[in-house]
């Protein structure tokens, strides 16, 4: 996949690039608003990691002008400021996802991918996600494995939704209480962890292969891979 | 003198030309009481005039129809008499004479004295007459009689003009002496205002410098000086006290990332040096990478605890349902108790307030986490929301070890921990953070003993009801 990066600080930038290289994608650099509005509207990316605080041309104009142009690109957008307001402002402007400084690579990592994702396939019409031989019903909100019912509470069912249309991704405890339970707040307990092993009991206990896998340092993964 | 007169003048140029709002203050009510004192004294002036000249005219009209009379008794020749009498030994020093024939000659009255062209007019006539004791205004009325000939029956205006030239003096001299006051005060309370501002002005200007100890001096008169005077020193307290809360701040960010990042480096360097093998050399990594994680987790708890201490509660906040988000925090937490034994009880009824969901989940996440890691197996925690008409109340009780009486004002700082929990996981911005987001709407924290354990009681304000 084919990235850009548009951010000032040369260390954060390098550091971004280096790892999103080493996950498989092609990067591209800029250090200023301007040069970066530039390469985003000549060149064709998969996706946009956006400072929100650059030189020349500030982030979210540029991120205004490509909206503006028509440019649906996914763009996750960096920044300092981490206000509900600034967030509001950010998704606004059209960030796809808003992520605060400072952070782990790994949180960056797995938004990056859950943003090529949604690009990849919208998550449209589907009724039924299959994960190995774990299957869920939309509809029905009905959960099995092997073809044996799982019973689960309203909010697990959320949360193997999420894992499962993120299959194969790494998601971190943080975008999981984004997505899952709605609310930006920093948990000062892996309350999380508690939750997933709750749901870890109910789809892997009796299975030979488990599906839920904890990624170190960094989040969960749903999957066939080991 | 020329030196005296010319500072003068630059000191009233300075004054006319000052920017301060007092000397403009003073010179406009000096000029607006000489205006009316002048107003005054003009219409007074013209009223007594008026009545001088009404008397006369008068007194003329009476003695004109007096000699008339005369006239048309005694005829032309008893008249003639009457006037030569009046005029040798006169009984009214101010009057005046004439009889005038049908071809203009003088026949009685005081020819030397009155100029040629009076005797041309008709009616009521005004001319001066010139005497040993300068120039006189005389008014007079000429009446025509029935043989031609022309009486002519005046008065001198002495009296007016003596009236008239006293009320001058006296004018100019009051106005001299008004116009002096005037200045005077007007220079006066320019000075004394200018003085009570100039040391508002340096001390302000000293303040901003940095001489923060500084305060203007407060008199206690409870003028509008003294008043300006005492919200400047509290605004200069409120400044002082926000930069010791900064510096204090500082000192605590400082030792307690400071601790970490040494113990990180510590891991790092012996990692470096001493020999580890490649299993032991993973699990430092490890720990040197959760211990990262620890430091941003910290700081960025940090950070959002400034915003949010930065910001004022404000009627922009959207309404919203409490109750939704507390049973959502509850359920959040609800396997942490079970798994601790814990038997978390909520009761809670609908309340509406205006804020900003995101920070009151986490204080009710923070608190429900600290009941939850102090309770002691097999207790319950509680949780009770709801509302008194008067305000909004989320309480949560735990049965742990609580926290001592003197401790509950200081666990709300920053970084602040008991000893007894120093080991546990926690930044020790948890209540920080509870304490900052009540108060950003507009609320209160309390711990209170829940015998035993801790009870934590917030107060937040209910959304007004449109």
């Amino acid at each position: 996949m084919r990235i850009l990066i548009v951010e000032d600080d040369p260390h954060t930038a390098t550091f971004i690039a280096k790892g999103l290289t080493e996950d498989g994608h092609t990067v591209d650099r800029a250090d200023n608003g301007r040069d970066g509005l530039f390469l985003a509207t000549t060149e064709t990316y998969d996706a946009i990691i956006l400072d929100r605080m650059l030189p020349v041309v500030d982030g979210l104009t540029v991120l205004r002008t490509l909206r503006g142009a028509g440019n649906a690109v996914p763009v996750l957008v960096l920044t300092a400021l981490g206000d509900v307001d600034h967030r509001v402002e950010g998704l606004r402007a059209g960030a796809d996802d808003y992520l605060v400084k400072p952070f782990a690579y790994a949180e960056l990592s797995a938004r990056i991918d859950s943003l090529l994702r949604r690009r990849q396939a919208p998550s449209a019409e589907t009724t039924e996600l299959r994960v190995g031989d774990l299957e869920l019903n939309l509809l029905t909100r009905e959960a099995k494995r092997a073809g044996r019912s799982i019973e689960l509470q309203p909010r697990e069912f959320r949360l193997l939704e999420y894992l499962m249309r993120q299959a194969e991704r790494v998601v971190t405890r943080t975008m999981l209480l984004e997505a899952v339970w709605d609310y930006h707040f920093d948990p000062q307990t892996n309350v999380i962890d508690v939750h997933i092993s709750r749901l870890r009991q109910k789809i892997d206990r009796h299975h030979p292969k488990p599906l839920l896998h904890t990624v170190r340092g960094a989040g969960y993964r749903l999957g066939v891979r080991e | 003198m020329r030196v005296i007169a010319s500072a003068c003048v630059n000191r009233l140029i300075a004054l006319l030309s000052a920017r301060s709002t007092s000397a403009r203050l003073a010179l406009a009510i000096a000029g607006l009481f000489l205006s009316a004192y002048l107003l005054l004294g003009a219409g007074l002036y013209y009223a007594v005039s008026q009545i001088f000249a009404q008397d006369l005219h008068e007194v003329i009209r009476l003695d004109s129809a007096d000699l008339v009379e005369m006239y048309r008794e005694s005829g032309h020749a008893g008249l003639a008499t009457e006037i030569s009498e009046r005029t040798a030994s006169p009984d009214d020093d101010n009057a005046v004479y004439e009889l005038i024939g049908p071809q203009g000659r003088l026949l009685a009255g005081q020819f030397a004295t009155l100029p040629a062209d009076a005797r041309n007019g008709d009616g009521w006539v005004e001319f001066d007459e010139r005497t040993a004791d300068g120039v006189v205004r005389v008014v007079a009325k000429m009446q025509k009689l029935a043989d031609g000939s022309k009486l002519l029956t005046g008065r001198r205006s002495r009296n007016q003009q003596r009236f008239e030239a006293l009320v001058q003096r006296t004018s100019l001299y009051a106005l001299l002496a008004a116009a002096g006051l005037g200045g005077l005060i007007g220079w006066i309370t320019a000075r004394w205002v200018a003085h009570r501002l100039e040391s508002t002005y340096d001390i302000t200007r000293r303040v901003g410098a940095g001489e923060l100890a500084l305060r203007i001096p407060e008199d206690d008169s409870d003028d509008s000086f003294d008043r300006l005077a005492k919200r400047i020193n509290a605004m200069l307290d409120r400044i002082q006290e926000l930069l010791d809360g900064v510096r204090h701040v500082t000192d605590h960010i400082a030792h307690d990332l400071r601790t970490p990042l040494t113990r990180l480096r510590n891991r790092l360097e012996e990692m470096r040096t001493e020999h580890v093998h490649a299993e032991q050399f993973t699990a430092e990594l490890d720990a040197a990478t959760a211990e990262t994680d620890q430091l941003l987790a910290t700081f960025s708890a940090l950070l959002r605890l400034t915003r949010i201490e930065a910001q004022t509660a404000g009627a922009n906040d959207p309404e919203l349902a409490l109750e939704p988000l507390v049973l959502d925090a509850v359920e959040l937490y609800a396997p942490i108790a079970s798994e601790g034994g814990i038997v978390l009880d909520a009761q809670t009824v609908p309340c509406t307030l205006r804020g900003d969901a995101d920070q009151l989940f986490q204080l009710v996440a923070n608190l429900l986490d600290n009941a939850l890691k102090y309770a002691t197996r097999g207790t319950r925690v509680t949780l009770h929301l709801y509302d008194d008409g008067d305000a909004i109340y989320l309480i949560i009780g735990d049965h742990g070890a609580g926290i001592p009486a003197v401790d509950r004002e200081r666990v709300f700082d920053r970084f602040v921990r008991l000893e007894e929990h120093r080991g546990s996981q926690g930044s020790g911005l948890g209540l920080s953070l509870v304490r900052a987001i009540a108060h950003r709407h507009g609320g209160s924290i309390t711990l209170e003993d829940n015998s035993p354990g801790l009870r934590v009681r917030v107060r937040l304000p209910r959304a007004e009801v449109r």
